[in-house]
């Protein structure tokens, strides 16, 4: 058996796999946080952008774990919502913005009640 | 790592984003020995994590220590997160993105994910950012006297930092104590398994198997031997041999070399018309309705009169011929 043929698809340890979740946890918490304790709407929405970031990257790092494509087949269709969601949001936005010439969140906060 | 240690960790990773969110109405100078204990705090706590998985998840697991890129890009894309939800300017705040955006990508080429990265890079970095960039600038508003910087209110002042902070730290609680626990237990596919796998996305590409045999002179040939025998083997050196016959039925073998390894993008391109042929079409359709769902937004509605309307669809006006049209309210 010669290792480097071997060495051509090389699978991915239990802890390298644990090392980038951590960091998909890291983006998707500080993404929420943000989308918490930001006031500005198009903020938020990029805050939730952030948040996709977390799950892709621990989407593609299943995938490579299990060597299967799926996971990357899957960030596509998330790179698609995420382009959907970019263009319905912000054309809501400009519409708010039309009416009360703010981008505060809390501007809006009548729509609770 | 025992669950306290790990949950006083992501208590001093909260305390850390708490105090670089906050910002106190009054400045002091506690402001920035706060922002100063922040970082500290916050970088402490994600170096504990990722130094604490070593120990937790794969216990005498030699040579798994993190790379040098996985250091550098995810402390690049974790600090610039940081500092995208923290900063006053909404223009810096999408260009700090840019950034995660980046980082994010080298992690994608880090698991050799290399057709995502690239497309990660086109399609948030110039697309998805862009548009956000656009209508940051259209809603910025104007410097005047009361405002000079041109800064608004709501900018510059977060929203319940502590409650955000709490928040962040139950997940970031869960979701480590989860990883931690989860990830050690996981039984990924061993390297000859895998090679295995990486071989067999070949079966699926018959053509592309084709084209390798007939690079080596052989053509109008049937893949297989027969039923028994399978058209791809896999040595235990992880070497692949195919197995096919020529028109005379004569049985032949090739042994592929390491370039016929399916690449990235025909993997990924294959996985997505093959397993999932619904959902191509569905985001497609997705992609349609937000396009149309947009410019019915972004359109300045009209209020059209019942004599405009009859007007646009070439039909004669009701009654008076000659007056006048009568001055049309409600418009805008």
């Amino acid at each position: 058996m010669t290792p480097t043929a071997l060495a051509m698809v090389e699978p991915l340890s239990q802890l390298t796999l644990g090392h980038f979740l951590l960091t998909s946890a890291a983006l998707f918490v500080i993404g929420l946080v943000g989308f918490l304790t930001r006031r500005n709407m198009i903020l938020m929405f990029l805050c939730t952008e952030l948040m996709f970031q977390g799950a892709a990257i621990a989407l593609i790092a299943f995938g490579r774990f299990h060597l299967d494509v799926s996971g990357q087949v899957f960030v596509i269709f998330v790179l698609t919502v995420a382009a959907a969601e970019a263009a319905l949001a912000l054309g809501l936005i400009v519409l708010l913005y039309r009416r009360k010439e703010t981008l505060s969140a809390e501007a809006w906060s009548e729509l609770k009640d | 790592m025992s669950p306290a240690i790990l949950y006083a960790v992501c208590v001093l990773g909260a305390l850390g984003l708490y105090l670089l969110v906050r910002r106190p109405r009054a400045a002091g100078t506690g402001t920035r020995l706060a922002a100063v204990a922040g970082i500290l705090l916050g970088l402490g706590a994600f170096g504990w994590l990722v130094i604490g998985a070593a120990e937790s998840i794969a216990p005498g697991q030699v040579g798994a220590r993190p790379g040098v890129f996985y250091i550098m890009f995810s402390l690049v894309a974790v600090a610039s997160a940081v500092r995208m939800i923290t900063h006053t300017k909404p223009v810096y705040a999408a260009l700090y993105f840019v950034l995660v955006v980046l980082a994010s990508a080298g992690l994608f080429l880090l698991l050799e994910a290399e057709f995502l990265a690239f497309a990660l890079i086109i399609v948030y970095a110039g697309a998805i950012l862009i548009t956000y960039l656009f209508v940051l600038m259209l809603a910025q508003q104007a410097p005047d006297p009361d405002n000079p910087t041109g800064q608004a209110e709501y900018d510059l002042f977060p929203r319940e930092p502590a409650a955000g902070a709490v928040v962040g730290f139950i997940l970031l609680a869960l979701l480590s104590r989860m990883i931690f626990q989860g990830a050690g237990q996981l039984e990924g596919p061993d390297a000859y398994t895998a090679q295995v796998q990486a071989w067999n996305e070949l079966t699926r590409m018959p053509e592309r198997l084709k084209e390798l045999i007939a690079e080596g002179g052989d053509e109008e040939i049937t893949l297989g031997w027969g039923e028994e025998q399978p058209i791809l083997t896999v040595a235990a050196d992880g070497s692949a041999t195919v197995h096919y016959r020529l028109a005379s039925g004569e049985p032949k073998t090739l042994a592929l070399a390491e370039e016929a390894m399916p690449e990235n993008v025909q993997s990924v391109g294959l996985g997505l018309i093959l397993k999932f042929p619904v959902s191509l079409e569905l985001a497609g359709v997705i992609l349609l309705m937000a396009m149309f769902g947009a410019v019915i937004l972004a359109r300045r509605q009209i209020e059209l009169t019942e004599d405009e309307k009859r007007q646009a669809a070439g039909l004669r006006r009701l009654g008076h011929h000659d007056e006048p049209a009568p001055p049309r309210g409600g418009g805008g």
